[in-house]
């Protein structure tokens, strides 16, 4: 019932303090270097490093459990499916019928899935520590139009709410006799046929609604230049880091130029 | 000094609602005037353009809606039909009915924002807005939360807040409070009649809250055929009880009382407040001498014991619910229901209600404990064979209509019972029919008004003929007589021997129809017996954050003076306070009502 797509776990921390702008650059930073460096001990480092920086944000291990939880299925099917196709030079492990698994193969499945692992985590930093209101200011101060940030905001914040009005429409159709736990999986899929006119009408209504209330709080007025309640400034701390980010952005190139 | 809505000779008609139709009337000449710092509240059927009237004075209608519009509306000086809405909103707050889709931030803070930031102001001054706003709601403290996960009452009011930060000088609000509990009704109406006489903002207000209109509006506006058809003070208005009666419109319970009184007696009875009904009725009993109460109070014929009392359908042992996310929802619930029983269930929002209802028709499974439904464990019934057994009609119809035509919506549930078609067909027309809904069988049902939607809901549930039903808040929203014309269905339905589930903050439904109460609160089961009952262990009340009705109080009050206490209905009051006139009164009261009064006669 309560499905909530916002991530966001309220913290005061100095990394969740820190400017929008500034997480995201160590998003584009971090994405960059993993892809930078092919090597597993890279993506074991980023691993490492996220974790450190995830601890460090007094996330409760639970949440972070969670994450972990549910990218295991993808990381093995990842492994496992380069593993035996990844075909790939080295030496043979063993023949599975006319399939070869090789070290080459099997490194590769390593890799990838530890860089997605790597990966899932840095976005998870961004999306643990940063509440979407300030998300959305971040796109903004990198000059994204306001309409966009607005309907960014709005997607996000109308997740939920959509999700919970399936919900709702589902069990009221249940409620009426409509037999959603058939087999197979096109009559499942016809039965859902109702619920979904019954959530179209539903968001459609909604989203009449939000038009005239977006109009009532002055959006659009002719002539007049938005102001911005929480602006963002960098500070101190942001400077720090950004400086830090640089310096190991150029590191990292001129290593793996050299 | 000029008014600060004048609305003069406004005709309005929707565009067609379908490609070959003609445009829809709702508005045929309106006609009205507020003055600043008044608090108007306009009252109407549903379906009598009072949306239409509120949408008007920002320009919603005819800008967002289309349709054909005469007359003019004039807001602070301003012609609606020549500035856009945004350019209105600077001057003219506006507040919709479903709090879900008016707030478009993560933070309460961020959503009081917006409006000035759309305005331009300047962040400083957008900070001290905040401030004010939130406190003027009494949310000062909330600032850093997430409207989702506020109360249906917070929520309002945050929306309410980010009206003000516009510092607009005329508030509009349409139905603001209609799906709220007792709680958070009275919080709104609190804000608004603050902001009235501490901000001098004018208030202009749609709702079918009548009680509460008579204690705080200014002026009440009584729209009827697209026309205002009374305009003036609330005591004024509502003594027009039976015109307001014949539009379908309620009264609040003591003019109710009144009325009902003076019919019974002959004697005229006006009351414009408690303490006014408790003055004249104190006065009476110690100027007449009245009898003194003579033992416990009769039950009224139609409370007769239920003969399936022994049965059981429903039994819940030992229940709890726990939500995925850990919340407790339910603990250690335990109930008997025989067949034949209208129970309402009562108790805050987030008390376990529509948790405990969900779990007759098997949508929820228990954490702990069973479910046996005419002795089947819900645990291991399908939902769609629970279905057969137990309607559930949802709270907002708009999530089980789903079909293109209303004919087609009823048919649904018969179909899926697999009935023979000349049975099932025979049936749609027969609810149909009860229902009025003939006229509109093969419109689309989201064509339809609120109030018939809501219908349609429940006939499509009615139809497959089910043993027990539940309604999750039926009446919110809805008109006097759409309240009734529902309730009386609804009663029917439980003299055939079927149970009748009623989730409800409305206390004076649960004192005119219901025979048993169960108040929940925090998953517990706090109270369950008589609604008399209940209305007499004022703690309990007050726990779960329940009023009585407005009649039931004032017997209470007048037990004193020999009236019998827990009174549930006017009529009840009233033959009940007719018995304590002395014999030599009503023998004058008899010869006067021979001589001219036969409708009344039977009262006696």
């Amino acid at each position: 019932m309560r499905a909530d797509f916002n991530l966001y776990v309220r913290r005061d921390t100095w990394l969740h303090r820190l400017d929008p702008r500034v997480k995201l650059a160590f998003v584009v930073e971090a994405t960059a270097l993993l892809f930078l460096w092919p090597s597993i001990w890279m993506a074991v480092g980023m691993v490492a490093f996220c974790s450190i920086v995830l601890w460090l944000t007094h996330i409760p291990a639970v949440q972070i459990g969670r994450a972990w939880r549910t990218l295991a299925p993808l990381m093995l099917m990842v492994f496992v499916l380069t593993a035996l196709f990844g075909g790939g030079p080295g030496q043979v492990l063993f023949p599975i019928g006319p399939l070869k698994v090789t070290i080459g193969a099997t490194y590769r499945g390593a890799l990838l899935a530890t860089r997605l692992l790597a990966l899932a985590l840095i976005f998870f930093f961004w999306l643990f520590t940063t509440d979407q209101a300030a998300m959305v200011r971040g796109f903004l101060a990198l000059r994204i139009p306001y309409d966009w940030g607005l309907t960014l905001a709005l997607a996000l914040r109308y997740l939920p709410i959509f999700a919970g009005l399936f919900q709702q429409v589902r069990e009221a159709q249940q409620a009426r006799g409509l037999d959603l736990e058939q087999r197979s999986f096109w009559q499942r899929l016809n039965a859902y046929r109702p619920v979904l006119v019954a959530m179209v009408i539903s968001a459609l209504r909604h989203s009449e609604r939000l038009g005239w209330a977006l109009e009532a709080r002055a959006l659009g007025t002719r002539g007049v230049r938005r102001s911005v309640f929480r602006p963002l400034r960098l500070r101190g701390i942001d400077v720090l880091v950004l400086i830090f980010l640089t310096l190991t952005l150029i590191g990292g190139i001129t290593l793996r130029v050299l | 000094m000029t008014a600060d809505i004048i609305v003069h000779n406004l005709h309005y008609s929707y565009p067609p609602l379908t490609p070959d139709g003609d445009p829809v009337p709702v508005l045929n000449g309106v006609n009205l005037e507020v003055q600043q710092g008044e608090f108007v509240a306009l009252l109407g059927r549903v379906g009598a353009g009072k949306t239409t009237l509120c949408m008007t004075l920002n320009g919603l209608v005819p800008h967002a809606t289309g349709g054909i519009f005469r007359g003019e509306v004039t807001v602070l000086g301003l012609n609606t039909k020549e500035h856009p809405v945004a350019d209105m909103a600077r001057s003219v707050g506006m507040v919709f009915q479903d709090p879900e889709s008016q707030l478009v931030q993560m933070r309460v803070e961020d959503e009081v924002a917006f409006g000035p930031e759309n305005l331009g102001v300047p962040t400083a001054e957008i900070e001290k807005r905040v401030n004010w706003a939130l406190k003027a709601v009494g949310l000062a403290d909330y600032r850093d939360r997430s409207p989702l996960l506020l109360s249906g009452g917070e929520k309002q009011r945050v929306a309410i807040a980010s009206m003000l930060a516009m510092y607009p000088r005329v508030l509009v609000l349409d139905e603001p409070t209609a799906s709220l509990d007792p709680e958070g009704k009275a919080a709104v109406f609190n804000v608004l009649s603050d902001l009235c006489s501490e901000h001098q903002i004018t208030v202009f207000m749609a709702t079918q809250e009548l009680e509460r209109i008579a204690r705080f509006a200014d002026r009440v506006i009584v729209l009827h055929e697209g026309q205002v058809a009374l305009n003036g003070p609330p005591a004024e208005v509502f003594q027009h009880v039976a015109e307001l009666q014949a539009w379908g419109l309620g009264v609040p319970q003591l003019v109710e009382l009144g009325h009902v009184l003076s019919q019974h007696t002959g004697q005229s009875y006006r009351f414009t407040s408690m303490s006014d009904a408790y003055r004249q009725l104190r006065r009476q009993a110690r100027k007449v001498r009245m009898r003194k109460s003579q033992g416990p109070f009769p039950p009224p014929p139609s409370r007769a014991a239920n003969p399936l009392a022994a049965l059981s359908q429903i039994v819940v042992e030992n229940l709890s619910y726990t939500y995925a996310d850990g919340t407790p929802a339910l603990r250690d619930v335990d109930l008997v229901l025989p067949p034949g029983e209208f129970v309402a269930i009562l108790g805050p929002n987030g008390s376990g209600k529509t948790t405990l209802a969900k779990h007759f028709d098997g949508l929820l499974k228990p954490t702990a404990g069973r479910v046996l439904i005419e002795r089947r464990d819900t645990r291991t019934t399908r939902v769609a064979e629970l279905a057969r057994l137990v309607g559930y009609v949802f709270q907002n119809p708009d999530h089980q209509i789903f079909a293109p035509t209303v004919r087609e919506e009823i048919t649904f549930g018969p179909r899926i019972q697999e009935l023979p078609v000349t049975i099932a067909s025979q049936r749609v027309d027969d609810v149909m029919a009860r229902f009025r809904l003939t006229p509109y069988a093969e419109l689309p049902p989201a064509l339809l008004g609120f109030g018939q939607r809501r219908q349609v809901a429940l006939a499509a549930v009615i139809v497959t003929q089910p043993k027990v039903i539940i309604l999750d808040e039926p009446t919110g929203g809805l008109d006097g007589r759409s309240r009734q014309e529902l309730l009386e269905v609804v009663a029917s339905f439980n003299v055939l021997g079927r149970t009748v589930i009623l989730i409800t903050h409305d206390m004076r439904l649960v004192a005119e129809y219901a025979n048993r109460a169960i108040v929940l609160l925090n998953g517990r089961i706090l109270f369950d017996g008589p609604p008399r009952a209940l209305f007499r262990q004022p703690e309990i009340l007050a726990q779960a954050g329940l009023a009585l009705p407005p009649i039931t109080r004032l017997a209470d009050r007048l037990e004193a003076e020999g009236m019998a206490a827990g009174m549930l209905s006017s009529a009840e009051f009233a033959a009940a306070w007719q018995a304590r006139l002395p014999v030599k009164h009503k023998r004058k009261k008899k010869a006067r009502r021979t001589t001219g009064k036969e409708s009344t006669s039977d009262a006696g």
